[in-house]
């Protein structure tokens, strides 16, 4: 069997799928909708360690996920999900109908369970249990589509030792800079994914995506100085973005060697550079577009996110700065600067890009903030009826056996006009701040440190000396409200990790911004 | 069939069945929800293939196959195998050593109710942790306005997966099972600015619904305590760290860098200090598969090999590091060993390889995970311990704090300082006492690991388990009283919650 007859098994389940469910629904009293999500992935990788080889492996795989909703005789309703890995057996149209029907049963059980446990406790609570009445998520029109991957080299098609002679050569030639480089390890995926969504309601959608990814982790240390720098780069184009670079206006990338070529430079210098002492006060802080992609992630798009606002995460990841409750948020009101938007926009091709979301809602760009005024959130068709806004279809998992999660997909800082060379040139005195590290941030994230990668002296206008271990210290809406600049220098940055949920659903997205000028806190080593 | 493919001087097939199931708590009074948001599961059945290949011992092939363990799986998973391989000149072979002695299966009648059970028991337990809540709240009515904005979270999870592992360096086929359940509410009551949290793990079905419904009251009725408090100034604080944020203080910062595979990378906040005094001679840290207590049970690493309990700190020396197959012997062929274990570094470097397991995002074995290091119940207690009352009396003005969140290595592992804010279940003290309760999210924590477990002022004398959440390690720590911690004040924000 090649590799590619895996890919068959979703032609089968287009076919046979959209029955299996409208059977399903029509004869399990009280089932009130039935989704599928389908999927097979094709995939490579390999990691290199100080110059040597380290690992490879080659893998297709094949799972499914199926979503039920049933009610019981009072009213309430009930939501569960079933997740199975199937592998290999996806190719035998048998086994896997079998187990689809089987994890169809097993979740409109489980819904039912859980809609006759949650009337046994409106029963006992009366009218103190009246947010519990049940809301109908918001509608979905019927909708058959198909959208191809893009790329120039298949994964399948790839040499068998393509991505491994790649990253030996990057991680060599970084040990090569000399004893200052204590480790460093190189690791690059490339992989072809198609999603088949099948809904009771007729929808019948598939996405297929390809996506390329290199990871770097360079540990640097020179004297009593240390330094550990990890980044990455990725697009949702096939192995050529990793051999070749990219060039693209808003995510370019150079080759991976390239990349961890600068990044192990970096961390060298870096470990020589003095921990800055940060002065008191705040000071002028001119931020660059890879700092902002982590702003733009933790303080803009987390909290946009509709579940995270109406409390539906705070015990694993907390509340939402942009939501007190449904009748006093920020939806409409200034939290920033009149040069300050943001949003989240998965039609761009960035690693964050799709044409539908895992509930089959089409994927728009929203708009979280427009010249300062707070404006919206990302949204499921759960959380949109809520809300009572249309569904912005911003559901989405991050392996097909999870149930969708509300997430960012491109979710950025908009460009200004303003050239960064003059925004830097008219400060006085302040510190320029460049590549995001790690944030640490309050529970509604109205408040936040993010660490840097290199923080430098502005003296004059002009670019002075570098420090380690800096960070940036500020109140979310303060922050944001002394924006006095906005570059015209927009550039996103493939995150490959966000994770969120329970279990914990480790996503790729982008995240992005221009150069930014405003007025924070600084934090030291 | 592997046996007489020529070409093989070795090869080693790890087999997984597991499964995660959650019920997610998700309530609030004030807006509409489902009160458990759902039940969802997600199963995985596969095997791994590693080869090793004849012409060269340092040539190694992986392949894997998720639900089909049928020898045409093999024979598709050897071909995959074989394409894939590479030399890599550290590869040490594949393990090798004698079976454990004991039962094959471990505990598994503590753990029976929990491998069979279905639905029913988890459903109910989720339900009951939301019905012990809101019956906790509701006891209460007086100090409720009408939106009293009651917020629940958290969940219920069982995990279980049943592991085998056959490969031509042992002459046995080693197999294990194993399962366990989680639960962690937290309430918010946003009328009173309060946050409240419980938590409990353990290995039986009825013992799980239990503590759900136990776990629901206590998180309320510890925001119902925590309401109206105050923001304090930033500086620095003489504390009490409570159980939980020793837990992920211990999770972000220290776990990760007692490994060998860290100090091989010169990554570890422990670099070049093997065997020195890293910590207070009254504390001691220790990784135990086998606690009796302990909610992970494992008698195998994910390697076959016996998983053994890994004294990690003892009595504050650095003496123990968790390992697994590869980086044992990728540290002890490193040229620059010494250096990176430092002066006080055994001659003869021999880690056992007892902490090589294969886990995904879950607790749960992955057949498609490769060997990495892992704890399973990381235990720390403390000679001369005292109850947390005398260490909140040895404090006598400060802060308690019972509850961190986003705790991070800020500046990287190596330098040991983190950041976490204070995120509930927290107070004041005062003239040795609980006095008020401390605002959530009213104070930043920038501290250093050696600010917190070098010098404490007090040591707790009872280890609590703690769950971090997205961690796979079950911890069961100490309080610890602390002097000269630094803390930031998050002032009021415009955009307060409160």
């Amino acid at each position: 069997m090649t590799a590619s007859d895996l890919f068959g098994a979703a032609e089968r389940l287009r076919r046979d799928g959209p029955g299996l469910l409208r059977a399903f629904v029509r004869s399990h009293r009280g089932a009130l909708s039935a989704d599928l999500r389908f999927e097979v992935m094709f995939s490579r990788s390999s990691s290199a360690a100080d110059g040597e080889p380290r690992s490879a492996l080659e893998g297709e795989s094949a799972g499914f996920c199926v979503s039920v909703c049933a009610g019981e005789g009072s009213g309430a309703s009930g939501a569960a999900q079933t997740g199975v890995e199937l592998g290999r057996l996806a190719l035998r149209s048998q086994p896997t109908v079998a187990a689809i029907r089987a994890a169809l049963e097993e979740a409109y059980e489980r819904a039912r369970l859980g809609a006759r446990e949650k009337a046994a406790l409106l029963r006992t609570l009366g009218a103190r249990g009246r947010s519990l009445a049940d809301a109908a998520a918001a509608p979905r029109e019927p909708v058959r589509d198909a959208v191809p991957a893009v790329y120039r080299c298949d994964p399948r098609a790839l040499a068998p030792d393509a991505l491994g002679r790649l990253c030996h050569d990057a991680s060599a030639r970084v040990a090569e800079l000399g004893p200052e480089i204590a480790y460093n390890a190189i690791a690059a995926t490339s992989e072809l994914r198609e999603e088949l969504f099948i809904g009771s309601d007729d929808t019948l959608i598939s996405q297929c995506f390809s996506f390329s990814q290199g990871d770097c982790y360079v540990v640097a240390q020179s004297g009593d100085g240390h330094q550990e720098i990890y980044d990455s780069i990725g697009q949702q184009r096939g192995f050529e973005c990793l051999a070749e670079g990219w060039r693209d206006e808003l995510m370019p990338n150079p080759d991976l060697t390239t990349f961890a070529l600068a990044l192990a430079g970096e961390a060298r210098d870096l470990a020589a550079a003095p921990v800055l002492k940060p002065p008191a006060g705040e000071v002028t802080v001119v931020t660059d577009p890879h700092f902002n992609a982590l702003l733009a992630h933790e303080i803009v798009g987390h909290p946009s996110e509709a579940d995270r606002a109406l409390k539906m995460e705070a015990a694993y990841a907390g509340r939402s700065w942009f939501l007190r409750s449904l009748k006093d948020s920020e939806v409409g009101r200034r939290v920033g600067s009149p040069l300050l938007s943001a949003c989240s926009d998965p039609t761009l091709h960035g690693f964050g890009h799709y044409r539908y979301d895992h509930e089959g809602t089409r994927g728009r760009r929203a708009m979280h903030i427009e010249n300062g005024i707070f404006r919206g959130f990302l949204n499921s068709r759960e959380t949109a009826a809520v809300l009572g806004v249309e569904p912005n279809g911003s559901a989405r998992a991050s392996e097909v056996f999870y149930v969708p999660l509300i997430r960012m997909s491109n979710t950025f800082l908009l460009p200004g006009e303003t050239d960064p060379r003059a925004i830097i040139g008219e400060v006085e005195r302040g510190y320029y701040v460049c590549g995001s590290a790690v944030p640490s941030i309050a529970e509604s994230r109205e408040n936040f440190r993010i660490s840097a990668r290199r923080v430098y002296e502005i003296e004059q206008g002009r670019i002075g000396r570098l420090y380690r271990s800096g960070s940036v210290i500020a109140d979310s809406k303060e922050f944001f409200s002394r924006i006095d600049a906005v570059g015209n220098d927009l550039r996103l940055i493939a995150i490959p990790n966000c994770g969120k949920g329970q279990p914990m659903q480790v996503k790729r997205m982008s995240n992005g911004g221009p150069t930014l000028r405003s007025r924070a806190r600084l934090g030291g080593g | 069939m592997l046996a007489c493919e020529r070409d093989l001087a070795a090869f080693e097939i790890y087999c997984v069945s597991a499964e995660n199931r959650v019920a997610r708590i998700a309530y609030t009074s004030d807006i509409a929800c489902r009160g458990v948001e759902e039940l969802k599961s997600h199963g995985a059945d596969g095997f791994a293939l590693r080869i090793v290949v004849r012409r060269n011992p340092h040539e190694i092939g992986i392949a894997t196959e998720a639900a089909d363990l049928s020898v045409a799986a093999l024979r598709a998973a050897l071909a995959r195998a074989r394409g894939a391989a590479l030399v890599d000149p550290h590869f040490p072979g594949l393990p090798d050593a004698p079976r454990p002695r004991g039962r094959e299966e471990v505990r598994a009648s503590a753990a029976a109710s929990l491998m069979r059970g279905g639905d029913r028991a988890l459903v109910e337990s989720a339900w009951g942790a939301v019905r012990g809540a809101l019956a906790a709240f509701a006891a209460k009515p007086a100090r409720h306005p009408e939106r009293p904005g009651l917020v629940l979270g958290g969940d219920v999870t069982v995990v279980r997966d049943r592991m085998a592992i056959a490969s031509s360096c042992f002459n046995d086929v080693r197999a294990e099972a194993g399962a366990h359940f989680s639960c962690s509410v937290t309430a918010l009551v946003e009328s009173l600015g309060a946050k409240g949290t419980a938590s409990a793990f353990g290995t039986m079905a009825a013992e799980m619904q239990r503590v759900a419904a136990r776990a629901g009251g206590e998180a309320v009725a510890r925001a119902l305590a925590l309401g109206g408090g105050e923001r304090p100034v930033g500086g620095n604080y003489r504390m009490v760290f409570g159980p939980q944020p020793v837990a992920e203080i211990l999770n972000y910062m220290v776990i990760p860098s007692l490994t060998t595979g860290a100090f091989q990378a010169a990554s570890t906040a422990f670099h070049g200090r093997f065997g020195a005094q890293v910590m207070d001679a009254r504390l001691t840290l220790i990784d135990d598969p086998g606690a009796a207590r302990g909610a992970i049970r494992r008698r195998l690493t994910c390697e076959g090999l016996p998983a053994r309990r890994t004294t990690l700190i003892e009595d504050g020396r650095l003496v123990g590091l968790l390992s697994n197959f590869y980086d044992s012997h990728r540290l002890a062929t490193d040229e620059h060993r010494a250096d990176k274990l430092g002066p006080l570094g055994p001659a003869e470097v021999a880690f056992p390889a007892a902490s090589g397991y294969r886990l995904g995002e879950t607790a749960a074995r992955r057949f498609d995970a490769g060997p990495g290091t892992a704890a399973t119940n990381v235990i720390m207690r403390a000679r001369g311990g005292v109850s947390e009352r005398e260490l909140i009396r040895a404090v006598g003005e400060g802060i308690y704090v019972g509850r961190v969140w986003y705790t991070y290595p800020i500046n990287g592992q190596r330098a040991g300082d983190f950041t976490c804010t204070v995120s509930g279940d927290s107070w004041l003290i005062r003239g040795g006492r609980l006095a008020v309760p401390l605002a959530p999210n009213a104070l930043r924590i920038n501290a250093n690991i050696g600010q917190v477990f070098a010098h404490p002022l007090g040591v707790g004398n009872r280890a609590a388990p703690v769950l971090v959440w997205g961690a796979p390690e079950a911890y069961y720590t100490i309080a610890l009283a602390a002097r000269d911690i630094p803390l930031s004040a998050i002032q009021a924000s415009q955009s307060s919650m409160e």
